[in-house]
């Protein structure tokens, strides 16, 4: 009979915590419904298709094919694979970012390959006051096409002045830059300081820090036109051990129609070197320039052409002047093919193009890109 | 005197820095988001878009001066996925404000809960432009502009906690004019389920789904990639074969190849707007779907 009493209330007793259990199910649900509906009835989610998230950096690989005729010497042929980039960029964390960029280059007329880290650092994404650093290996802050990756330049060649003055590498090295966004609220200015060892160059050497001023200013003209103006100043340690400035413009136009900014553009792009260097015995003021015009002929077709005027860092005598034509075909953004021809004068000619003074080159440019490779600035 | 002029520095960029009172200025990628920030936000905030109307939104040209627009903002709305990933990363980085970076409070990823579409298992190049994610061009379903809508509020309301009523009223106005404004929209397209059409870019499935036209081809080999003569023959065939009416384009296309087939078979190259502004009488999101759906539901007759 105990045994019976026993067993009824054992059942009578886990019917009870079954509804009490019910209750609280039904208390809870409840609850969570009131902190839903104070959450501001947030709906929940559907289901998202499943994509694989990495956590690996942006990788990507471009390479440089190139075909090399020059009409100077005795050889006139050279087909290259010029170089292969690879690039890894990625935020670091919730402060900054890292690019990598190394690349492997080949000499045209001996085949042989060199390596190097072309630019590594990082970028600060959270500093006060409108204020960026970057640190690392980089390319200097002068002018326009020096920031820019040669495979992404509208032209084969590297500008003369460009070449006489920063070498065919351009100006890099290693060290700091910080920018400052003004706050300007009429238009874009960016004022840039950098302080660095640098790689070598013509008209720098490591042995000193070279410092760089750089202040960019852009205007949107209309809302298809706008107005770049940059101002660079440096100084540094020139090869007789003694100081060397270099100031620099720069001056680019660019139309583009929004609506139809994939058929149609014109850039108009120039850039000029002032150089102030003190040589063992005397002083040298000299200059370079170049003159850009791009325009766009259809969706895939560019058309560009370049005037060069240069003289060097240590000579205003020597002056060596070329015209050059590049035609661009862009297959998609990660394909393009270019061919281009150039005419030079030289005044003063060198054992570099056979002491001849007038000699024509020819360009064959095969561009190609792997991986996801990031946006290229304006 | 350096430490003059530096207190000085420290003063004018401080009262710049806090130079933006009550208004909550708002960045948003395109014209759409733009549009619905409005709606949401009332005169509580100001928002500047990036992109035009008329633009294309993969293709646009990071300008500095939009930095100086990012550099002040409060919010920043991207309809996220990778349809501005060749533009608006950089922009960001070079923006320096930390507010809006991915992850902050400030950070508005529009796509968030949208069920997406044409999601690929793998990715080749081979296939022209794949989007990783799925295909970008959600908003072109009024019903995901509610998710839009609820991406933004939730942005608005964790920076600016106090106007959450207000925000909340708002959001529930932009869900009801959808709703009701959509019943107006299906019947405009009732007699139209099932309609067959060709389109220049894959850019209007969501669209397609909601409103029952069948997409049957792209003047598009693979996207992308320009018409070519052998996919325009294609489509030719293809319009005759399905007594197709209307080839649909966007505005950031040019007509040429579109011409071609409407000359070749009779059928109508209908310019639908992606976006809000990308005709001056779209001025805000509902606009957007009564201009196509307008212009779609007379040509289909």
């Amino acid at each position: 009979m105990v045994k019976y009493m026993w067993m009824l209330i054992s059942i009578i007793s886990f019917k009870a915590e079954m509804r009490a259990q019910v209750d609280s199910t039904k208390s809870d649900s409840l609850l969570l419904l009131e902190i839903q509906n104070q959450l501001g009835e947030t709906p929940v989610p559907p289901p998202q298709p499943q994509v694989a998230a990495s956590a690996n950096p942006n990788i990507s690989v471009i390479g440089d094919m190139r075909g090399l005729y020059r009409s100077y010497g005795t050889h006139h042929f050279d087909a290259v694979l010029n170089e292969v980039e690879l690039s890894l960029e990625s935020t670091i964390d919730p402060y900054a970012r890292a690019n990598f960029y190394y690349s492997i280059g080949e000499d045209a007329a001996t085949g042989t390959f060199t390596s190097e880290i072309e630019e590594g650092y990082l970028t600060t994404l959270s500093l006060p006051a409108h204020l960026q650093l970057k640190a690392g290996r980089f390319k200097q802050d002068v002018g326009r096409i020096n920031l820019v990756h040669s495979h992404a330049l509208p032209f084969i060649d590297m500008p003369d002045a460009y070449i006489n003055f920063f070498g065919e590498e351009g100006l890099k090295g290693d060290g700091f830059s910080l920018s400052w966004l003004v706050p300007n609220h009429s238009f874009y200015q960016e004022l840039t300081f950098e302080g660095t060892s640098v790689g070598e160059n013509a008209s720098f050497e490591r042995s000193r820090m070279l410092f760089l001023g750089h202040l960019k200013n852009f205007w949107d003209l209309s809302d298809n036109a706008t107005l770049e103006l940059g101002l660079t100043g440096m100084n540094g340690e020139n090869q007789f051990g003694r100081s060397s400035n270099i100031y620099s413009v720069d001056l680019t136009y660019k139309w583009k129609p929004v609506q139809f900014n994939t058929y149609k553009s014109v850039t108009f792009q120039n850039e000029i070197y002032f150089n102030h260097a003190d040589l063992d015995s005397i002083k040298v003021n000299s200059k370079g320039f170049y003159s850009m015009l791009s325009y766009q002929l259809s969706k895939r077709f560019f058309l560009v052409g370049r005037y060069d005027y240069s003289n060097t860092p240590f000579s205003n005598s020597y002056v060596q002047q070329s015209g050059s034509l590049t035609l661009g075909w862009y297959a998609t953004e990660f394909q393009k093919i270019e061919v281009g021809g150039k005419y030079t004068n030289i005044n003063e000619p060198v054992e570099e193009f056979n002491h001849e003074e007038n000699f024509e080159q020819g360009y064959l440019r095969w561009i190609f890109i792997i991986g996801s490779h990031g946006a290229h600035q304006y | 005197m350096k430490i003059k002029f530096l207190f000085i520095l420290t003063v004018v960029l401080f009262s710049i820095s806090s130079s933006f009172g009550e208004v909550i200025h708002v960045v948003t990628t395109t014209q759409d988001t733009r549009s619905i920030a409005e709606l949401i936000g009332g005169n509580k905030v100001e928002v500047f878009a990036i992109a035009s109307g008329y633009q294309n939104p993969h293709f646009v040209d990071p300008k500095p001066s939009y930095i100086t627009k990012l550099s002040e903002a409060n919010l920043y709305v991207t309809l996220g996925l990778d349809l501005e990933s060749g533009w608006s990363p950089s922009l960001l980085t070079s923006s320096r404000n930390n507010k809006i970076q991915k992850g902050s409070p400030g950070y508005v990823d529009a796509s968030v809960g949208v069920t997406l579409m044409q999601v690929p298992s793998s990715i080749n190049r081979a296939e022209g432009d794949i989007h990783v994610f799925g295909n970008p061009h959600y908003w072109l379903d009024p019903l995901n502009g509610k998710v839009i809508a609820r991406n933004i509020c939730n942005g608005l309301e964790r920076i600016s906690p106090e106007n959450k009523a207000f925000f909340e009223a708002n959001l529930k106005t932009f869900n009801d004019q959808i709703d009701s404004r959509l019943k107006t929209w299906n019947t405009m397209m009732a007699g139209f389920k099932g309609s067959k059409v060709i389109a220049y870019h894959n850019e209007w499935c969501y669209f397609e789904n909601r409103f029952g036209l069948q997409i049957v081809d792209f003047l598009e080999p693979k996207p992308g990639i320009p018409p070519t003569p052998s996919q325009l023959v294609k489509i030719i065939n293809e319009v005759k074969t399905n007594n197709i009416k209307v080839i649909i384009t966007s505005p950031y296309f040019t007509s040429s190849s579109s011409d071609v087939v409407s000359k070749q078979t009779g059928a109508k190259t209908l310019v639908l707007a992606t976006s809000v502004g990308a005709f001056d009488s779209i001025k805000t999101y509902y606009d957007l779907f009564d201009y196509n759906l307008k212009l779609l539901s007379g040509s289909l007759k």
